[in-house]
């Protein structure tokens, strides 16, 4: 420690110009990372607020919640701890000239579907509708009334409820029959059977089906055959890999440069006795304070960006993630170091000194 | 038991044609409380001897023992702790950190080694050296003979048994190089270690008790 902080403190500009590249890196990572999550976020939040083990859907769906359909009292045959009815269409609701692409749940109001309402109150009767408060960054409010793409019917907006997205769309919540209204049309539930999509369950779901039409299958398999959610993360991920193989490279041709660069004055050193390790240690230590202070700075640098992006970038900062990646990034630099390391032993102290 | 002792050690570079004999098969021992000096012409193998006898250069042939190890048989990783605790190195180049004030230099040393000089010695050297005002300095800020002195300081500050300087008087002007000389003699005899000293300045041997003179490579006693 001795060394490394005493030679950072004699050449501050050089060690700054360092700390900035890693900083720009790290940024670079955790705000990829931000968006990895933003966008997972997008698909997946109104499902995860299921807080669900499985969903039962048609075996000829292909896991789509879109093409399952099946009887209401289909619902009697499952064996589960819990279980909610789920009807869905995806439409385009407008008001005068704002619009919006959203998704519409037909729930029970009893059942664990039911959101939390966090602004005006749950729908209470036909064409109420709790929708997800994406739709206010859309201008959408409270009493709002909207003219759906598929549909004679009008729904108002009763209650708002957070974290609601489905496969990118805000959710409306509504009724099962005004599901029913909007899916076969006014008067025409009276002589059909009910229809709905899919149920969920909660608890052990093995055993939850008995019907061969029907298979269940777990949440986060359903996510990932959401459409586009795999293929999405999938690259989001290989570019955070890709980023963290060339930062790792950068990083130890930095760490490389500046070693060479101190042969001779580590020669020296070598020559009076002092020893491999120690000067293993300090070039280490030197690496780890490096790394720390440009992944600090770079963490909070993210942070404060999220805090001024609008609201339709999808970033969302999952702190465990990121301390994650700011972790691997100050491990990739410490292995770069340690490829100086070996530099340093090999050094003959003799050359370095001239005689 | 002599401090260092030279059996049958010679040195050569390279091979066939371009084979040069830097050192000729010597033989050669220090005692405590020796200051010796070693003259000789430009490229004769004066530092050769210097690093060989300082572990940093492997003999073609024959044995160096210091303090009764013989350093051939050692590891790097001994012959560093030799060279760490044994010896002190006053360099023809200097041997100062570049990020180090000089009150660190001394400070990295208290890092990697103990029962080096207490402070109240190491106040007596400065002021011996002259360099009392220069503590706060980095080595790019002072001037040659500066360095050479702070060098100097921190070859002795380790209390090694073994000095060993390469021109250490040579940036220095002879008032600075007399007082230098009657320094290192002074912790020599003092302290009861041993110092060699490689000059071209033959005004400096009356400070030393043995003074060998080198040439292409052959040691031989000159008074
Ligand atoms: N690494 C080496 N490879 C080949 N030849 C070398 C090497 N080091 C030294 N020599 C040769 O060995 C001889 C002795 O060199 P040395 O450095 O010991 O001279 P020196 O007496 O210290 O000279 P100076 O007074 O100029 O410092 C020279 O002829 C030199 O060219
Ligand atoms: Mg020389």
């Amino acid at each position: 420690m001795f060394l490394a902080w005493n030679e950072i403190k004699k050449n501050k500009l050089r060690f700054i110009l360092i700390i900035g590249v890693l900083m720009l890196v790290s940024y670079l990572v955790f705000f990829l990372s931000g968006l990895a999550t933003g966008l997972k976020d997008l698909n997946r939040e109104s499902v995860d607020k299921w807080q669900a083990d499985g969903i039962i859907l048609t075996e000829e769906s292909d896991k789509s919640l879109l093409q399952s359909s099946m009887n209401l009292d289909q619902v009697k045959e499952v064996n589960a701890d819990e279980s909610a009815v789920l009807g869905q269409i995806s439409a385009i609701a407008r008001e005068g000239d704002k619009k919006a692409n959203i998704a519409l749940f037909g729930i029970r109001k009893n059942e664990f579907l039911m959101p939390n309402v966090v602004e005006g109150k749950a729908f209470s009767k036909e064409k109420e509708v709790v929708a997800s408060d994406a739709l206010k960054e859309e201008g959408f409010k409270l009493g709002d009334t909207l003219e759906l793409s598929s549909s004679e019917e009008k729904l108002k907006i009763v209650g708002f409820t957070n974290n609601a997205r489905f496969n990118a769309a805000p959710v409306l919540y509504a009724n099962l029959e005004t599901f029913q209204e909007i899916k076969f049309g006014k008067g025409q539930n009276s002589n059909m059977e009910e229809q709905i999509n899919a149920i969920v369950v909660r608890g052990n779901i093995k055993n939850s089906v008995s019907d061969k039409d029907l298979e269940v299958i777990e949440i986060e398999t359903f996510i990932e055959n959401l459409p586009g959610y795999t293929e999405q993360n999938l690259t989001l991920t290989f570019m955070i890999y890709f980023l963290f193989i060339i930062s790792s490279v950068i990083v130890a041709i930095f760490l490389y440069v500046l070693t060479v660069q101190k042969i001779s004055m580590f020669g020296l050193m070598k020559a009076q006795g002092i020893s491999n390790l120690y000067l293993a240690k300090s070039v280490i230590a030197q690496t780890f304070i490096l790394a720390f202070l440009g992944v600090a700075v770079g963490f909070i640098l993210t942070l404060l960006t999220g805090q001024f992006l609008p609201a339709a970038v999808p970033v969302s900062f999952d702190i465990v993630t990121m301390l994650l990646y700011g972790i691997v990034l100050i491990v990739v630099a410490i292995l770069g170091a340690v490829f100086s390391v070996l530099t340093i032993f090999k050094i003959d102290p003799l050359k370095a000194i001239g005689g | 038991m002599s401090v260092l002792e030279l059996k049958n050690v010679n040195k050569t570079f390279g091979k066939g044609h371009k084979k040069v004999e830097a050192l000729k098969s010597t033989s050669f021992t220090a005692e405590k409380g020796e200051v010796i000096a070693i003259i000789g012409p430009s490229g004769s193998g004066k530092s050769t001897f210097l690093t060989i006898v300082g572990g940093l250069l492997s003999p073609s042939e024959g044995n160096v023992i210091i303090n009764g190890s013989s350093l051939t048989d050692l590891s790097e990783k001994k012959r560093s702790k030799v060279r760490l605790n044994e010896i002190g190195f006053v360099l023809q180049a200097s041997n100062l950190i570049p990020f180090l004030t000089v009150e660190k230099q001394f400070k990295l040393l208290d890092k990697v080694k103990k029962n080096n000089m207490t402070p109240e010695e190491l106040k007596v050297l400065y002021e011996d050296l002259g360099i009392e005002d220069l503590k706060n300095k980095y080595p790019s800020d002072l001037s040659g003979g500066e360095k050479q002195r702070v060098a100097i300081a921190k070859a002795l500050y380790s209390n090694p048994s073994l000095i060993l300087a390469d021109e250490p008087t040579a940036s220095l002007d002879s008032d600075r190089a007399f007082e230098v000389m009657a320094l290192l003699r002074n912790e020599t005899k003092n302290k009861n270690t041993t110092t060699i000293v490689v000059t071209h300045d033959t005004r400096l041997i009356g400070y030393c008790d043995r003074v060998f003179k080198m040439n292409d490579g052959e040691l031989r006693l000159e008074s």
